[in-house]
C-alpha cells in the first residue's frame, strides 16, 4: 500500500510505453495496469496548498511544504504546516509499507513540544478534514479490484480509456469507482466513486497537470463530495523531484526542528 | 291561477338553488378529496420572515441542528453484556441504513469516538466495533465509557442500565408511515432482556399532530349526533333539524373546500373552523325556523310563503349584521404573524359567510320544496313553559339589576385577577396524560440521560478564530457550568468538550488538566490534531470553518416555556460577558422557535381581540346609530373573552395554538347574540307600547332563540370532555364555557343595560311623537 502521495492520488507520469497506442484488445485491467506504473520518481518536494470548502462556501485553507521519498517496502512522507499561523511548524510524517501493513504515523505540535504518535484505525477515514480519504491519496493496486474498459470517451479534449473498476473485497467502502484516463499521458482525468448504495458519492477532477522533470505530475486537483456538497482543493507548486531527499530527512527530530 | 303559477316557478327557483347548492358542495367536496393536505410539520406554522425564525433556521443549516430521536435501550442490571450491546449496535446499524437519517446524525456508544491518548499517542477510535466476547473486554469497554465524560452520562445512563441512541432528522421527513417504521424498528427490540423507550421531539410532536385529528375524527361524528338530537328535541322537526345541520356541514365544506382550492393545507388549529360553524350554522338555523314557527303558530291561516317572506323580513338586519361583525372579527385575526392562524380567520369568515347565504336561500328552499310544520299543542305548552321561566327571569333580572352589576363586576375583577396568572406554555408533552407513554418513556430519557429537549446557544464573533481564544472558550465553560446547575438543564456540549477532553488525554488522563487550554497555538494545533486523526465532520456541530461562530448544545428535561426560560434567564447572564470579547449571543433549536411562536401567538391574540372590540363598537355603533348601543353590545364580548382568559389562569391552563384561538370563538359567539338581542328589542319598541314590554318580547323571542342555541352546541362539545386526547378536552370545556358565558352575559347585563340605559327609546318616542 503506497499512501499519501498526494501527487499521486491517481496516477502520474507518463511512461514511455505509455505513449504507444494499445492494441484493439485493450482491457480495463492493462490500462489501470498502466496507470499504476507511470514512474514518480525516488523523491519529490513541493509546496502544498490544501482548500476546503464546504457547502456554504466557508474555506479552509492550509499551506504546507512536503517532502516524499519512495522506497522498494516503504514510501515516506513528511510535511510542515507554513499556515495558518497558529499551527505553523506542526508537522506530520507518514510511512506507508507495500506489505499492506498499517502506516506509521507521528504529528508534532510545537505548543507541546513533543512528538505523538497518532492512529486512525481506518482507511476510510477523512484526510484532515478534506474529502480525500487516505486511500484516495494512496495508489490502490490493480489487482484489488476487477476493471472492465466501458467505453472511450473525449473530455476536455483528451481521448480517455473510461475504466470501471469493482472492489474485489465487497465491504471495501466504495461499490465502485469509474475512472477516465487519458490516452496519451496515462494520467487519470477524472474519477467518480459510488457509496455501498451505489449512489455517486464524490467525483475528483483534475484541473491542472504538466511534466516537471519529465514526470507527468497534477498540480491541482478537486475532490467534490456530491452528497455533502462539500469540496476539497489541493494544488501543489515548487515541484522538484529527485533532488536526493536524505532518510535523515524523515525522523522524529527533523519533525521537531521545523522549516 | 296567478298564484299558482308563481308558486310553481318559486318552487323551480328553490328547487334550481337547492341543486346548486349541492352541485358547489359537490365540487368543493371533490377538490377537498382531491388536495387536502394536512400539514404536521410544525416548522410549517412558524413565520418565516420573523427575524427569530430567520435566524434559528440559519443557525440549524450551519451547525445541522436537528431535533433528534431517542431510542433508550435499557437492561435490568447492566448494559455491558453482549445482547444489549449489540442491540445498540444494531439499532444504530439500522438507522443510518433509513433514508431519513445521514450517518452524521446517529450517535450511540456503537458510533462514538473514543478520544484516548497517552504522553506519546492520541488515538480516536470507536469503543466497540464487534461486541466484546470476554468478560475483561467488557469490562474494559465499561471502564472506557466511565473515563470518557464525552458520553459517560450522555450516551450512557450512570447507572450503566440504559444505553441511548440519538438520530438527528429533519421535521419535514416526519410521516405516519415513518412514525409506523421507527416505532415498529424500535420496539423490534424489545425482546429478552431489554426495555425499549423511544422519545424526542420529533416523535412528541409526531404523534400530536396524528393523535389530535384522529381524535377528532372519532369525537366530531359523536357530537354532531348529540348536537342533532338536542336540535330535534328543540325544534321538533326533523326536517328542520337535518337541514340546519345540512348547513353547518355544506359551510364547512366549501370553507375548506377553498382552502383546498388555494392550495393551502389543513393545519392543526384549522380543524377550530367547523367548532365556529356549528355554533354559527345551528344559531343561524334556529332563528330562522324559531321566527318561522311562531309566525305560523301566531297566524295560523297562513302559508309557508307568507311565513317565510314574513322571516326573511325579520332576520334579514340581524342576521346580516350579525354576520357581518362576526367575520369582521374573525378577519382581524389578519393581524396576527402566524398564517396557520391567518388562514383560521379568513376560512372562517368565508364559512360564516356561507352559513349566512346558506340562512337565506338554503334554509327557505327547503321550506318551499318540503314545507314546515311548527310545533304543535303539546310543545306550546312547553314553550310556554320556556317563555314564563324567561319572563320570570326577566322580571328577577330587573328587580336585582344592582345585584346582578355586583356579581358581574366581581366576576370581572377575578377574571383579571386570572388573567395575570395566563402563560403560555410551547410544550407538545404537556398535551399527553401524564400516565400515557410517551410522557413515561419522556420521562425515563429524562431521568437517566441528559434531557429530551435541547437549547441551542449561538456565539458570533466579528473576529475570525475568536473560538480559539482561551478566554472565550473558558467563558463558554462557564456558561455551560453554570446552566447545568439548574435541575432543568441536564447537560451540554461545545467546542470547549473537545478541548477538555484533549487537554486531558494528552497529559496522562490527568484531571488537573480536564480545562482549557492556556494558548491559542496549543487550542488550533489540538483542534489540528483531531482533524487528523479523528472524524473532523464533528467539529462542524460546534463551530464554523472561521472560527468565528460556536453552538453550544444544552439538554433540557422538559419543553415547556417555563424550563426553557429559566435556561434562558442563566445564559442571558453572560451577555456582557461576551459582548467584553466582541462576541454575541443568540438561541436556535426547535424548543426555542415554539417559544417565540408561542408568545407571537399571545401577541397575536391580544391584538386580535383588541382590534375586534374596537370594531365591533364602531360597527355596532353605525349598525344601530347609537354609541350607546355599540357600548352596551360589546359587554357581553368583553365579558366572554375575560372570563376565558381568567379561567384559564386561575385553572392553571396554559395558552397555546387552539385555547389561544378559542377568544375568537368567544368574540363571534358574543357579537352574533348581542346583534340578535338589541336588533330584536329595536323592532320590538316600535311595536310595542312599553319599553319593558319590548324587552320580555324580546327575551321571549330572541332570548329563546339564543337559548336554544347555546344548549345545542354547549351539549355537542360538552361531549369532547370524553376525548382521549387533553387538548381536545379542553377545548370542549372552554366551547361550552364560552357559550354559556355569552349566553349569560347577553341575558342578563346587557339586557339590563340596553333597556336601563333607554338604548333607542329616546328616538322610538320621538318617530312616535311625530
Amino acid at each position: 500500500m503506497k499512501t499519501l502521495t498526494l501527487i499521486s492520488i491517481i496516477l502520474l507520469a507518463a511512461s514511455f510505453s505509455g505513449l504507444q497506442p494499445l492494441n484493439a484488445q485493450t482491457t480495463g485491467h492493462e490500462v489501470m495496469e498502466k496507470v499504476y506504473h507511470n514512474p514518480t520518481g525516488d523523491d519529490m518536494q513541493s509546496e502544498l496548498t490544501m482548500t476546503l470548502i464546504n457547502a456554504r462556501g466557508e474555506r479552509r485553507t492550509r499551506e504546507l511544504k512536503q517532502f516524499i521519498k519512495t522506497e522498494d517496502d516503504v514510501e515516506k512522507k513528511i510535511m510542515f504546516f507554513l499556515s495558518p499561523a497558529d499551527v505553523r511548524n506542526t508537522s506530520f510524517m507518514n510511512f506507508s509499507y507495500t506489505d499492506g501493513s498499517d502506516d506509521d504515523q507521528w504529528i508534532y505540535l510545537p505548543a507541546l513540544r513533543r512528538v505523538r504518535r497518532i492512529s486512525s484505525d481506518d482507511k476510510s477515514d477523512y484526510f484532515m478534514g478534506s474529502d480525500f480519504t487516505y486511500d484516495d491519496l494512496g495508489e490502490r493496486h490493480p489487482n484489488e479490484d476487477e476493471h472492465v474498459l466501458i467505453k472511450e470517451e473525449t473530455i476536455d479534449g483528451h481521448d480517455c480509456y473510461v475504466v470501471e473498476s469493482t472492489p474485489k473485497d465487497s465491504s471495501y467502502m466504495y461499490s465502485k469507482t469509474v475512472t477516465w484516463v487519458m490516452k496519451d499521458s496515462y494520467l487519470g482525468l477524472k474519477r467518480e466513486f459510488y457509496d455501498r448504495n451505489g449512489d455517486l458519492l464524490k467525483v475528483l477532477s483534475i484541473k491542472e497537470f504538466d511534466q516537471i522533470d519529465g514526470f507527468w505530475t497534477i498540480l491541482e486537483t478537486e475532490m467534490h463530495n456530491v452528497q455533502r456538497n462539500h469540496r476539497t482543493v489541493m494544488s501543489i507548486k515548487d515541484v522538484e523531484y529527485n533532488t536526493g531527499i536524505p532518510d535523515s530527512q524523515f525522523t522524529e527530530r527533523m519533525m521537531t526542528r521545523g522549516l | 291561477m296567478k298564484k299558482t303559477n308563481r308558486n310553481k316557478n318559486l318552487k323551480i327557483a328553490a328547487f334550481a338553488a337547492v341543486i346548486l347548492i349541492f352541485i358547489a358542495t359537490a365540487l368543493f367536496a371533490k377538490v377537498l378529496a382531491e388536495n387536502a393536505r394536512m400539514e404536521t410539520n410544525l416548522d410549517e406554522y412558524m413565520p418565516r420572515d420573523h427575524p427569530a425564525f430567520i435566524y434559528s433556521d440559519q443557525a440549524e443549516e450551519w451547525f445541522n441542528i436537528k431535533d433528534g430521536i431517542l431510542i433508550a435501550v435499557e437492561h435490568r442490571e447492566s448494559i455491558y453484556n453482549p445482547s444489549t450491546l449489540e442491540k445498540i449496535k444494531q439499532i444504530s446499524i439500522g438507522l443510518i441504513e433509513m433514508p431519513q437519517f445521514e450517518e452524521a446524525d446517529v450517535m450511540s456508544l456503537y458510533t462514538a469516538d473514543n478520544i484516548i491518548g497517552s504522553e506519546y499517542d492520541l488515538v480516536v477510535t470507536s469503543f466497540y466495533t464487534e461486541v466484546p466476547g470476554t468478560k475483561e473486554g467488557l469490562e474494559k469497554l465499561r471502564k472506557d465509557v466511565r473515563d470518557n465524560e464525552m458520553v459517560f452520562e450522555r450516551i450512557v445512563s450512570g447507572d450503566e442500565k440504559a444505553g441511548l441512541i440519538i438520530a438527528g432528522m429533519d421535521s419535514d421527513a416526519f410521516t405516519q408511515e415513518f412514525y409506523n417504521d421507527i416505532m415498529d424498528f424500535a420496539y423490534s427490540f424489545a425482546n429478552g432482556e431489554e426495555n425499549i423507550y423511544v422519545a424526542g421531539r420529533p416523535i412528541v410532536e409526531g404523534t400530536m399532530a396524528l393523535l389530535g385529528p384522529a381524535d377528532m375524527k372519532r369525537m366530531v361524528p359523536v357530537v354532531l349526533l348529540v348536537i342533532a338530537i338536542v336540535l330535534y328535541a328543540l325544534l321538533r322537526s326533523l326536517r328542520a333539524s337535518i337541514a340546519t345541520l345540512l348547513g353547518v356541514f355544506i359551510s364547512t365544506v366549501w370553507a375548506f373546500g377553498l382552502m383546498a382550492a388555494l392550495g393551502i393545507p389543513i393545519y392543526s388549529v384549522t380543524t377550530m373552523i367547523p367548532v365556529m360553524l356549528i355554533a354559527i350554522g345551528v344559531a343561524y338555523g334556529i332563528y330562522f325556523y324559531n321566527h318561522l314557527g311562531r309566525y305560523k303558530l301566531d297566524n295560523r291561516d297562513t302559508t309557508d310563503l307568507q311565513a317565510l317572506k314574513y322571516t326573511l323580513k325579520i332576520l334579514w338586519k340581524p342576521l346580516s349584521m350579525a354576520a357581518f361583525t362576526t367575520m369582521v372579527g374573525f378577519l382581524s385575526l389578519l393581524s396576527s404573524q402566524v398564517y396557520p392562524i391567518k388562514y383560521f380567520g379568513t376560512f372562517t369568515a368565508f364559512g360564516i359567510f356561507t352559513a349566512f347565504v346558506l340562512a337565506m336561500i338554503f334554509l327557505p328552499a327547503a321550506v318551499i320544496l318540503l314545507g314546515f310544520s311548527p310545533p304543535k299543542k303539546a310543545r306550546k305548552s312547553n314553550s310556554s313553559g320556556l317563555l314564563s321561566i324567561l319572563n320570570r327571569l326577566t322580571d328577577r333580572l330587573l328587580k336585582n339589576k344592582r345585584r346582578v352589576y355586583i356579581v358581574t363586576s366581581v366576576i370581572i375583577i377575578i377574571s383579571i385577577a386570572g388573567l395575570t396568572r395566563v402563560w403560555i406554555n410551547s410544550s407538545f408533552l404537556d398535551n399527553f396524560e401524564k400516565d400515557s407513554d410517551i410522557v413515561q418513556t419522556d420521562a425515563f430519557v429524562n431521568e437517566k440521560f441528559g434531557g429530551t429537549s435541547s437549547l441551542n446557544v449561538i456565539l458570533e464573533s466579528g473576529n475570525e478564530d475568536a473560538f480559539k481564544d482561551p478566554d472565550i472558550l473558558k467563558l463558554i465553560d462557564r456558561m455551560q457550568t453554570e446552566a447545568t446547575k439548574l435541575p432543568e438543564v441536564g447537560n451540554s456540549f461545545s467546542l470547549a468538550d473537545y478541548l477538555k477532553r484533549m487537554n486531558k488525554v494528552m497529559n496522562t488522563d490527568d484531571e488537573a488538566y480536564f480545562t482549557i487550554p492556556e494558548s491559542r497555538e496549543m487550542v488550533a494545533q489540538y483542534l489540528l490534531l483531531y482533524e487528523m486523526s479523528g472524524d473532523p465532520e464533528n467539529l462542524d456541530q460546534v463551530v464554523n470553518y472561521h472560527y468565528d461562530r460556536a453552538n453550544v448544545t444544552f439538554q433540557l428535561k422538559g419543553d415547556d416555556s417555563r424550563t426553557i426560560n429559566a435556561a434562558l434567564a442563566v445564559i442571558e447572564k453572560f451577555t456582557d460577558d461576551f459582548g467584553k470579547h466582541d462576541v454575541k449571543i443568540n438561541f436556535a433549536g426547535s424548543g426555542y422557535k415554539a417559544l417565540v411562536f408561542t408568545s407571537l401567538i399571545l401577541e397575536g391574540q391580544v391584538m386580535s381581540i383588541g382590534i375586534s372590540l374596537i370594531l365591533v363598537f364602531i360597527l355596532l355603533s353605525i349598525l344601530f346609530r347609537s354609541i350607546k348601543a355599540g357600548l352596551i353590545g360589546a359587554v357581553p364580548i368583553t365579558i366572554t373573552a375575560l372570563i376565558s382568559f381568567g379561567v384559564m389562569g386561575i385553572l392553571n391552563i396554559p395558552l397555546s395554538t387552539t385555547t389561544a384561538l378559542l377568544s375568537s370563538i368567544a368574540i363571534g359567539i358574543g357579537i352574533d347574540y348581542a346583534i340578535h338581542f338589541i336588533q330584536h328589542y329595536r323592532m320590538n319598541l316600535q311595536k310595542s307600547a312599553t319599553g319593558v314590554k319590548a324587552l320580555y318580547t324580546t327575551m321571549g323571542q330572541t332570548g329563546k332563540a339564543i337559548l336554544y342555541n347555546a344548549v345545542v352546541v354547549i351539549s355537542g362539545f360538552l361531549v369532547l370532555l370524553f376525548s382521549v386526547f387533553p387538548p381536545n378536552r379542553t377545548l370542549g370545556a372552554l366551547v361550552s364555557m364560552n357559550m354559556f358565558t355569552s349566553l349569560a352575559g347577553t341575558l342578563s347585563v346587557m339586557m339590563i343595560l340596553l333597556f336601563t340605559f333607554r338604548v333607542f327609546r329616546s328616538e322610538t318616542l320621538n318617530q312616535n311623537n311625530k
